[in-house]
Order: C-alpha cells, then sequence, then structure tokens
C-alpha cells in the first residue's frame, strides 16, 4: 500500500480573471445541434475544386515529436 | 473548470505552394519566426541554450505569455497556462492567428499555407499536438493508477479524431518489457497494414506504446516525463501527445474538457472500474480504423463493449459526481452526452463540431459530384486543405462561413489572447515580465543584431523561473499564482 506525505490541496485561482469570451455555457455562445439537413454543397464544391490536386505530394514535412 | 491548469502545444505543418520551391518549409518556419519577433515584436527570443535543439534564438516567449519557436523544423505554439476551457480554446486559436497574420504580413498567403494537422500522407512524418493537465502531486501516477485513464484515451477518439485519408506504415517503437527496453517488433508481430480510404483519427497509428517517456519515435498513450513545470512536491503535469490537433471548437473543448473531468474522476477515486482494454495500442489503430464504426473492443476480462459504452460509463461518473460543479464542467457534460448521442446514428449530426466527421462529409460530397473513387490522391491534397488555416482557403473556413460550425469563442477574445495573457494564471506575472523585456529592447529591426545585443539586461526564462542579469531568480512554481504584483516590484529594481 502506498503512503502519501500529506501535501496542502491545489488552490483556487485567483480572481481578476481576462475579460471572457462568451462562456459555452451562455446563450448564443454554445453549440447547437446543427440545423437538419447538410452544409449548402455548391459553395464547399466550388471551394474544394479550387484545391491544388498535387498539393499533398510537395507537404513533405519532417517528424516531429 | 474547477482547479485544473491547462495548456496545449501545437507543431503546424507548412506547404510550400510551388513545384519547384526555392526554400523548403524549414527555411520558411525561421522568416516566420523572425517575422514575429523582429518586426512585429510579439516577444523575446531566448537567450540561452534551451536544449541541445533549442540554440539561443530559436523561439521564445510572447506578450501573452505563450511560447513560439521551432521544434524539428516545425514552428509550434505553446498556449500560455489557462485555467479555464474558454481561455485555453482562445489561446488555442490565438496562436494560428499569430502565424497566419505573419504570412500574411510577409505577402506569403499564396506561397505557403499553414496546415493544423499531424501527418505528411507521402512520407508517413508525424508532428502532434500535446495537451498538458496539473494534476496534483498525489495523482495515482501507477500503472494501475492510470488505467482508467487509458481505457478513456483510446476510446475518445470517437470525438477527438481529426480523420485522415488511408493509414501510416507499421511503425518502430520500443517498449518496456520487465526491466529490459526492446524493439517492439521483438514481442509483437506486424501485421501489413490495410490500405484504408478513411479513419477517425490521424495519430493512431503512430502510438506504439502504452506508457513511455519519449516523445519522438515511441509515442505513447500516456507520456510517463516528469517535467512538472511546477513545484514537484505540489503538482505533476499529465503530458499528453496522443491526440490530434482539432480545428472544430467544439471537438477542442471536448477534448480538453472530458479529459479534465475524467482526471479528476481518478484523483477522487470516482472512475469507473473494470474496463480495462485488453492491447489498447493495438485497439486504438483498430478503432481508428474501423470502416464499419462499430467501434468494438475487447477488455481485459473477456468481454467485448463498444467505445460508445465506454464514453458513457465515464459520464455516467462524471454527471453523478460532477454536474453543477461549474458552469464549464456542466457545459462539457451536456456536449458530451449530445455527441456520443448523435454518434449512436447518422454521422452527418457531427459536422461542425467533430473534425473526422466534417472531413468525411466533405470528401463523400466531393467523391459523389466529381464520380471518384477513394483511390484518387486528391482526396489526401483536400485532406490537407480542411487544415489549411487560411480563412479564404481552408475547408474548415468553408464550412463555417456556412453556419455550419458552433463558435464558443470569438474573434474578440482570440484577438485579445495574441497580446495578453489570462489575467489568472502565471501566465499574467510572465507576461508583464516579456513587456517589460521589450520596452526595455532595441527597436532596430535589422536582423543582424545576435538576440543579446537587442536586450539590456540579458534574460532567462522558463515556464516557472526567470532571471535579468545581475539579480537573483525569481521563481514561479505555482501556476495558480499571478506573480503580477511580485514581478512588478521585481521590475523596478532592475
Amino acid at each position: 500500500m502506498m503512503n502519501y506525505i500529506s501535501i496542502p490541496e491545489r488552490r483556487e485561482g485567483p480572481g481578476n480573471p481576462m475579460p471572457k469570451a462568451p462562456s459555452p455555457s451562455d446563450e448564443g455562445g454554445g453549440p447547437k445541434r446543427p440545423e437538419t439537413g447538410s452544409p449548402d454543397k455548391d459553395n464547399l464544391l466550388k471551394r474544394m475544386r479550387k484545391v491544388d490536386p498535387k498539393q499533398a505530394e510537395r507537404y513533405r514535412q519532417r517528424t516531429g515529436e | 473548470m474547477l482547479n485544473r491548469i491547462f495548456g496545449l502545444e501545437t507543431e503546424y505543418g507548412l506547404l510550400v505552394n510551388q513545384d519547384r520551391p526555392d526554400h523548403s518549409p524549414t527555411w520558411f518556419a525561421h522568416k516566420i519566426r523572425d517575422h514575429l519577433f523582429h518586426v512585429q515584436r510579439r516577444g523575446v527570443l531566448d537567450l540561452h541554450h534551451r536544449g541541445h535543439d533549442e540554440p539561443p534564438g530559436n523561439g521564445g516567449f510572447l506578450t501573452n505569455a505563450g511560447r513560439m519557436y521551432l521544434d524539428m523544423g516545425h514552428l509550434e505554439w505553446a498556449s500560455p497556462e489557462c485555467e479555464s476551457l474558454t481561455d485555453v480554446l482562445a489561446a488555442d486559436r490565438a496562436g494560428d492567428q499569430l502565424l497566419q497574420d505573419a504570412i500574411q504580413d510577409l505577402d506569403l498567403a499564396d506561397t505557403v499555407s499553414l496546415i493544423k494537422n499531424n501527418v505528411d500522407h507521402e512520407t508517413d512524418a508525424t508532428f502532434g499536438s500535446h495537451e498538458n493537465y496539473l494534476v496534483s502531486r498525489r495523482f495515482p501516477f501507477t500503472r494501475r493508477g492510470l488505467g482508467p485513464l487509458v481505457t478513456f484515451l483510446v476510446t475518445r477518439q470517437i470525438f477527438t479524431g481529426a480523420g485522415r485519408v488511408g493509414t501510416a506504415g507499421p511503425q518502430d517503437g520500443w517498449v518496456q518489457r520487465d526491466r529490459l527496453i526492446v524493439p517492439r517488433g521483438a514481442t509483437y508481430r506486424h501485421a501489413p497494414q490495410p490500405v484504408l480510404p478513411f479513419q477517425i483519427s490521424q495519430r493512431a497509428d503512430y502510438i506504439v506504446n502504452d506508457f513511455f517517456e519519449w516523445v519522438q519515435q515511441n509515442r505513447a498513450i500516456v507520456n510517463t516525463r516528469d517535467e512538472p513545470l511546477a513545484d514537484p512536491n505540489q503538482y505533476r503535469r499529465i503530458h499528453l501527445l496522443l491526440g490530434d490537433s482539432n480545428m472544430a471548437e467544439v471537438a477542442t473543448a471536448l477534448k480538453l474538457g472530458t479529459t479534465g473531468l475524467v482526471l479528476q474522476l481518478i484523483e477522487e477515486g470516482h472512475a469507473p472500474l473494470d474496463l480495462e482494454i485488453h492491447e489498447p495500442v493495438e485497439a486504438m489503430q483498430e478503432l481508428s480504423q474501423d470502416q464499419e464504426r462499430q467501434w468494438i473492443v475487447r477488455l481485459e476480462s473477456g468481454r467485448t463493449v463498444s467505445a460508445i459504452d465506454i464514453q458513457e460509463a465515464f459520464l455516467a461518473s462524471a454527471q453523478a459526481h460532477y454536474r453543477g460543479q461549474d458552469d464549464e464542467t456542466d457545459w462539457v457534460l451536456d456536449q458530451w452526452e449530445a455527441v456520443l448521442r448523435d454518434l449512436r446514428g447518422d454521422y452527418t449530426m457531427l459536422v461542425g463540431r467533430v473534425d473526422w466527421a466534417s472531413k468525411l462529409w466533405l470528401l463523400e460530397t466531393f467523391r459523389e459530384a466529381e464520380q471518384m473513387n477513394w483511390e484518387d490522391p486528391v482526396l489526401k491534397s483536400l485532406d490537407l486543405e480542411y487544415h489549411n488555416l487560411h480563412q479564404g482557403k481552408g475547408l474548415y473556413f468553408g464550412l463555417m462561413e456556412e453556419g455550419k460550425v458552433p463558435r464558443l469563442t470569438t474573434d474578440k477574445a482570440i484577438a485579445l489572447l495574441m497580446d495578453h495573457p489570462p489575467r489568472n494564471t502565471r501566465a499574467f506575472g510572465r507576461g508583464e515580465l516579456v513587456r517589460h523585456l521589450l520596452a526595455c529592447g532595441s527597436h532596430d529591426e535589422s536582423a543582424d543584431l545576435k538576440p543579446e545585443e537587442r536586450f539590456s539586461p540579458s534574460y532567462v526564462i522558463n515556464w516557472s523561473i526567470f532571471q535579468l542579469s545581475g539579480h537573483a531568480p525569481f521563481p514561479m512554481p505555482d501556476p495558480f499564482k499571478t506573480y503580477a504584483q511580485e514581478v512588478r516590484a521585481h521590475l523596478q529594481t532592475t
């Protein structure tokens, strides 16, 4: 069985938070179920057709972490 | 959320939009970094060696107290310490915007694209999105204690995954067997990777271990490096590198929020038991690659359950113990429940909230319109374009333009975070320091000046301590404390 050393609890952060964006729970700020029906396909297809079809071949990245 | 510090680190990809480019992505990364620090004066570059691959001038802290630097040739943004999901979300987007703005400023927007993804389809290179959660030092950081966290992390990809076309090749790795560290291939036989059209996670193919402390080539579900960047007697930092970079704000907030709640369940002994997954590394890949999206896993007990069932067990426990804890907790519980419910139905219900669902819907729409099969290489290019941070080009932003992406932060909050740190964590004090140093520094924009010639006094800044030349070190071991008054007083003596 592990013995824990008694240490203080983490403390609450101090007040004076930065000016807040609408909280996720605020009216209007949080996500809603998407409207029924799919997004307008025409505009999105137009955007997708502008993509260079060979760009993935040029995307040569180094491995990171 | 109550009593938690969050942080996100993002490594970005750079796509050079030229067939025969004059420069490499790394060359552009240097140019963008230099613009941020020398021209836009967003922060102060390090004057000291932070590590073997981080020489002076490699990167530095910004006025918002986050850190911009180069890591393995990638631009990387580490958010400041945030005490709420609202702040960490805005800080994450602030990093994106700082880099995209620098590209626009440099008139490079048509030359390079900033891609917030985690894979290179052609070379199998991967790069990360790392999450940081501050927990008590009493957190049961043992294989047994972390069991529920592994179960949760393996299955959360059903709503946190960013999706990708295809699969990565077999990955090398090292695993610990008893007291020995041996090549993974010595104990596991690599099955040839099937060629799949699409999977829900970018990183699942690259996670080769359950627990390990290394971060490159041997990525684990739980990284065990003990580097709290705070008082080690009080705190531990849970550092996760298995997650995907998310574009959707709901996915980002749910990833951090649900994981934060599960850490709390574990800390307080409320995590559901008897859900340990048999061979979690393999299960992670199998879930990601399941084309039927049944997401069935085998438990150590021999039972088989779905990933949704497992997530619902964690959700039920969190509902029972933490409903009403604070507004953000309630938001996470509500959205977690809604997403799990929708995952049982038509995936298109999740477009805008879950990245893999948005991407899959876009790709299927394109395939149908162009009568294209999954082998067509253009789909990999569209996969990349989903993550393009240019708002006029990126496919995620196309969905947003159509009003199908719920926002959780605002452009105003993001703009604020680009310059200013959160005012309720240690970041506030560090931001004061960076502003002071910038005011003392040279305004000469010449790139010929060495970093140490730009500033007097010279300095060393780390996450939990800083020192100005000729003065005693200034420790900041408590991330919950702002240190603002103390830092100002200290600077007045310099």
